[in-house]
Parts: C-alpha cells; sequence; structure tokens
C-alpha cells in the first residue's frame, strides 16, 4: 500500500496498514525550499517554483500528500483585494491582504470573473497542481484548498465590519456568502479540473472564537452545506481553534472529513461524531512540530492515534521552519504507533 | 449633583448599555450624567469601561463573541464622545496613566484585537500611538523613540505573524532599556511570552490595561528606587 492508496482508503473508510500523515494546506519547510535556493516570495506566483517546493515534504520526509497553494490571496485577489507578497523579506512572511477589494460589505461588489481559469493566480496554482499530478500523482495524493465562504469574504473587505454586519446585515451577507460560495465551487471545480485528488475548505474566519454558534448555524453553515454538496469527494472541512462547541454542525455540513486543530478535544468530538465520522488532526504545527523535540513529535503522534484521528493531520500550515528531524519524527512516529489491524 | 442612590443608577445604565450595545442609550444615558452633575471619569470607568469589562467577561464565557465586543465597543466610544470634553476639562484622570505604542506585526492584518486593547487604553485616559496593523518591525523601535512612550503593546492573531515578535523585543530593548513591552493576542500564552522576553502577557483587552498599569508601577518604582540610591 503506497501513501497515495493509504490515504484514499481512508477517505473511502476502507482498511488501512497504518494511519497516514498528510495534510489539506501548507506542509512544506525551509529544509524544502533550501534544496531549491528559492526566496519564500518567490514561491507564491511561480507555477514551476510552487510544484517543485510543494514536492519536497513528500520528497525528502515521505510526507504523504502534496498541496498547493500555500497562501490565504489566490482567490481574494481574483475578487479585487490587493495582495503584499513582501518582496522585501527574505524570511518566511505569508502573503496578507493590502488592501481589501471594498472597505464595507455594503461597498463589495462580488463579480465571476469571464475567464476564470485565467484569472488571477488560477492559472499558476492549476499549472502547479498539473505539475505535481504527473510528477507525484502515482505516489501521493494531490490537494488544493479554499478558504470558506464567510472567511473568503474577510478578505474582501474590512474585518471590523464584516464581524458587525454577521450580526447587523445577515440579509445583506446572506447574499454575499451567496455569491462568493457560487465562485469557489468555480475555484474548486478547476482545481480538480487541474489535478487535485481532494480538496479543504478552511472556514476558521467562522468558528466560535469569532462567531457565535448562533449565526455560525443561521448564517454560514448553509453555504457550506452548498459547496459542499456541489463538490465531488475527497473533500474535508478544516477549522481551527477550539471548535468543540461546533462540532456537530461542522459534521453536517456534507465533508467527508472534519479537519481540527490542538484546541479541539477530539475525544469530545468522537463522542459526538460517532464511531463512523472520520476526524483529521490534530499535530500541533508550531508548538510541537517546530518547538517540540523528536520526542514531543512522537508523543503527539501517539496521543492523536489515542484519540482515535483517522488521519494525521497538522493543525495549521506546517510552520515551515520546523527541524526535518521533527518532520521524520512525525513519519516514524505513524510508522510505529500507527498500524491497524 | 445626583444623590448617591441616582448616580448608582446611572452608572448602572451606563454599565448596561455598553454590555447590551446599545449606543443610543450610551449617548443618552452619558448626557444625563453631565447634566445631573455625575464626575465624568467616575461615569467613564464605574460605568462606560465597566460594561466593556463585563462584555470581555462574557466573551471568555463564549456568550459573547467577536461582532458583539465590537459593538460593544461602539456603545462605549458613543458614550465617551460625550464624556471626554468634560474629563479633559476636570482634569481628573486614572492614578496610573501612561502612554504607550501598539501595531499588530507585520504580516498580519488583523487588528481587531488591537484595536479592542486600544480602546480601553484611551478610556484609562492613556496617550496612544496606534502604529496600525501589519506595522514592520522597525517601525515600532522608531516609534518608542520618537514619542518616548513607557509601554509598547504588540499584537498578532496568527502564529505566523507572532514569530517576528521576538526580534521587535529584542530591538527595542536595545535601544530602551526601560521600555516595558506588553504582547498580546490568540496564539500567545503566558509561556510564549515569557520566551519572547516580554514584560507582560494580556489575555483580553480589559487584562491589557491591569497589565499595562503593573508594568508601569514596577517602572515608576524601579526609577524611584534609584533616585533614592
Amino acid at each position: 500500500m503506497n501513501s497515495r492508496e493509504r490515504a484514499l482508503k481512508v477517505f473511502k473508510r476502507e482498511p488501512v496498514d497504518r494511519i497516514p500523515v498528510f495534510s489539506g494546506y501548507g506542509n512544506i519547510t525551509l529544509h524544502g525550499l533550501e534544496q531549491h535556493g528559492w526566496n519564500f516570495c518567490e514561491i507564491h506566483t511561480d507555477a514551476e517554483k510552487m510544484a517543485r517546493v510543494a514536492a519536497t515534504s513528500y520528497e525528502l520526509f515521505g510526507f504523504e500528500c502534496a498541496v498547493v497553494p500555500f497562501d490565504m490571496g489566490v482567490e481574494a485577489e481574483v475578487l479585487g483585494s490587493k495582495v503584499n507578497y513582501y518582496p522585501h523579506r527574505t524570511d518566511v512572511v505569508y502573503p496578507t491582504i493590502e488592501q481589501p477589494a471594498a472597505e464595507t460589505v455594503d461597498d463589495l461588489r462580488v463579480e465571476m470573473p469571464a475567464d476564470l481559469a485565467h484569472a488571477g493566480r488560477v492559472p499558476v496554482v492549476r499549472e502547479a497542481l498539473g505539475k505535481l499530478k504527473e510528477r507525484l500523482g502515482e505516489d501521493v495524493v494531490i490537494g488544493a484548498w479554499v478558504l470558506g465562504p464567510y472567511t473568503q469574504t474577510g478578505q474582501l473587505v474590512d474585518l471590523s465590519n464584516l464581524s458587525r454586519a454577521a450580526y447587523k446585515k445577515q440579509g445583506l451577507m446572506n447574499e454575499i456568502l451567496e455569491k462568493v460560495s457560487t465562485f469557489l465551487i468555480e475555484v474548486i471545480r478547476l482545481y480538480r479540473e487541474a489535478g487535485a485528488d481532494y480538496i479543504t475548505i478552511r472556514e476558521m474566519g467562522a468558528g466560535p472564537d469569532i462567531l457565535s454558534p448562533a449565526i455560525f448555524r443561521k448564517l454560514v453553515k448553509p453555504h457550506l452545506e452548498r459547496i459542499f454538496s456541489e463538490i465531488d469527494s475527497p473533500k474535508v472541512l478544516h477549522m481551527c481553534g477550539d471548535t468543540n462547541m461546533i462540532i456537530e454542525l461542522l459534521g453536517d455540513c456534507g465533508a467527508d472529513a472534519v479537519s481540527v486543530e490542538n484546541k479541539n478535544d477530539v475525544a469530545a468530538s468522537r463522542a459526538k461524531l460517532g464511531p463512523d465520522a472520520l476526524i483529521f488532526g490534530d499535530i500541533d504545527a508550531y508548538n510541537v512540530l517546530v518547538n517540540g523535540t523528536p520526542e514531543q513529535v512522537a508523543e503527539a503522534v501517539k496521543a492523536a492515534i489515542d484519540k482515535s484521528v483517522n488521519a494525521l493531520w497538522p493543525s495549521c500550515d506546517i510552520w515551515p521552519t520546523a527541524p526535518p528531524e521533527n518532520m521524520r519524527a512525525l513519519m516514524e512516529a505513524a510508522r510505529q504507533y500507527g498500524k491497524r489491524g | 449633583m445626583a444623590s448617591e442612590e441616582r448616580t448608582r443608577e446611572i452608572l448602572e445604565a451606563l454599565k448596561d448599555s455598553v454590555k447590551d450595545f446599545e449606543e443610543e442609550e450610551a449617548v443618552k444615558w452619558a448626557k444625563i450624567a453631565l447634566e445631573e452633575g455625575v464626575d465624568p471619569f467616575q461615569a467613564t470607568m464605574e460605568g462606560l469601561a465597566e460594561g466593556m469589562i463585563i462584555a470581555g467577561d462574557l466573551y471568555n464565557q463564549k456568550e459573547y463573541f467577536v461582532p458583539e465586543l465590537l459593538m460593544c465597543s461602539d456603545a462605549l466610544y458613543a458614550g465617551l464622545e460625550v464624556l471626554k470634553p468634560a474629563i479633559e476639562a476636570s482634569d481628573r484622570q486614572s492614578e496610573v496613566k501612561g502612554s504607550i505604542v501598539v501595531g499588530v506585526v507585520e504580516g498580519d492584518v488583523h487588528d481587531i484585537g488591537k484595536n479592542l486593547v486600544k480602546i480601553m487604553f484611551e478610556v484609562a485616559g492613556w496617550t496612544v500611538h496606534d502604529l496600525g496593523k501589519d506595522v514592520p518591525l522597525e517601525k515600532f523601535v522608531e516609534e518608542q523613540i520618537r514619542t518616548d512612550c513607557d509601554v509598547v503593546g504588540l499584537s498578532a492573531l496568527m502564529t505566523t505573524s507572532m514569530l517576528g515578535m521576538p526580534e521587535v523585543i529584542r530591538k527595542l530593548r536595545e535601544k530602551n532599556p526601560k521600555v516595558r513591552i506588553l504582547i498580546g493576542g490568540a496564539p500567545i500564552n503566558p509561556e510564549v511570552a515569557e520566551k519572547y522576553g516580554a514584560d507582560g502577557y494580556a489575555k483580553t483587552a480589559g487584562t491589557a490595561v491591569d497589565e499595562a498599569i503593573r508594568l508601569l508601577k514596577m517602572l515608576r518604582d524601579e526609577e524611584q528606587g534609584k533616585q533614592a540610591v
């Protein structure tokens, strides 16, 4: 059973020889970046560099996927936000939204570009997916991700304005989320067509650290349900933060699996979602993978397996300064403790 | 002059207007406070600010979330606008007040938390120099020197941007060893704060002010200690 088969079998709930270790979002390391000698800021806009670097965690450590893009600005850029790539920085700084598409939700116009496949960096991500599929498609699963509709809207307008509107202007917000969702469904379709085996939707901006469960249920969940119903499996919903308050709602959005971070009490989530639900998590992508020792990484792996996660996923993008020995410890611990049957 | 009982009633109404995010009520009761001779500083601290502290508690208890907190702060601001001129005229201010530079570190554009912290400091009568969001690291150092502030507050929402903090802290200390540094934001905890060499850590906007006052007192005690020697 190779890495690709292992991951795909987990999605189908078929038996696997051991627990897979992969991710739905960024998992590159500086060690991987150094193999090519590129600056971090260069790899977001060039398909070849994006694909080369995305492959390194598999090539160097056996991490069982390759995922693009790396930053949260791809879709927002297409919809009119200006992205800062921090070209002056030689260290790791992720691109951010320098100027949102509109100041307020009242001014926001969400319009689908006439030729989405060639808009902004969509073609870059698509080309990178194609290259990864061609080079690693037999060995590992190729993943792509987008932000969920609410978090995505947070990349298009001022966040304070959005937060107030989520409470006060739910009619308008619903219209906006509808349009953003339609746009995201198209982006996902294009990523799939280009070679993505599985899609992760990251809706961390709508979790209980920010929005009340009531607003999540009423305003956000229907749009997540629609997106998941219109895209093919495998598909994953990821939310970071303490998500126990809404774990049943997350499990009911139509994704094949829910991915949670270490702030989620997975044992409690399992009790609520039942034995058949797929829960991915919950290896702390910074405090353990970067700051921990290889022994602590192994302990985290063991703990996650004991808590019955179905796949070992980092809690967030792996922070690129994760040392090689920790990445190796992650894989080794999965092989050691993750045997099934 | 309002009777003690009436004063309490007004303070209570101010507090509730913030807690229930009723902007118009906050303005209405702030005006009543002035008309009936309630000390505007007391109306701010024991009325409006108290409401914000309760809102912060409700946030910690997961009864309130970010939208509710923002709307509470809108009500607080609305009330404060009415009371501010009277506070300035009365010359009353908090016992320990200082000046602070606040900002969100480069690589992070999330400033809701920072803005809440800013409001709390303003309410407490501090001078706030707001650098905004996505602030280049050297800018914190420049601004500290320019304003000679007592405290610098750094905020980060994401783990990814938190990592710039140790460098800012190191540079701030290099230039000015007596400045006190306060950090906060979702990925920060007391262990991180200690590891990064910050003087204080604040979980919420309300505790940020308390923590800053603690730091400032410490700073002034140290200075007095030195003078005594």
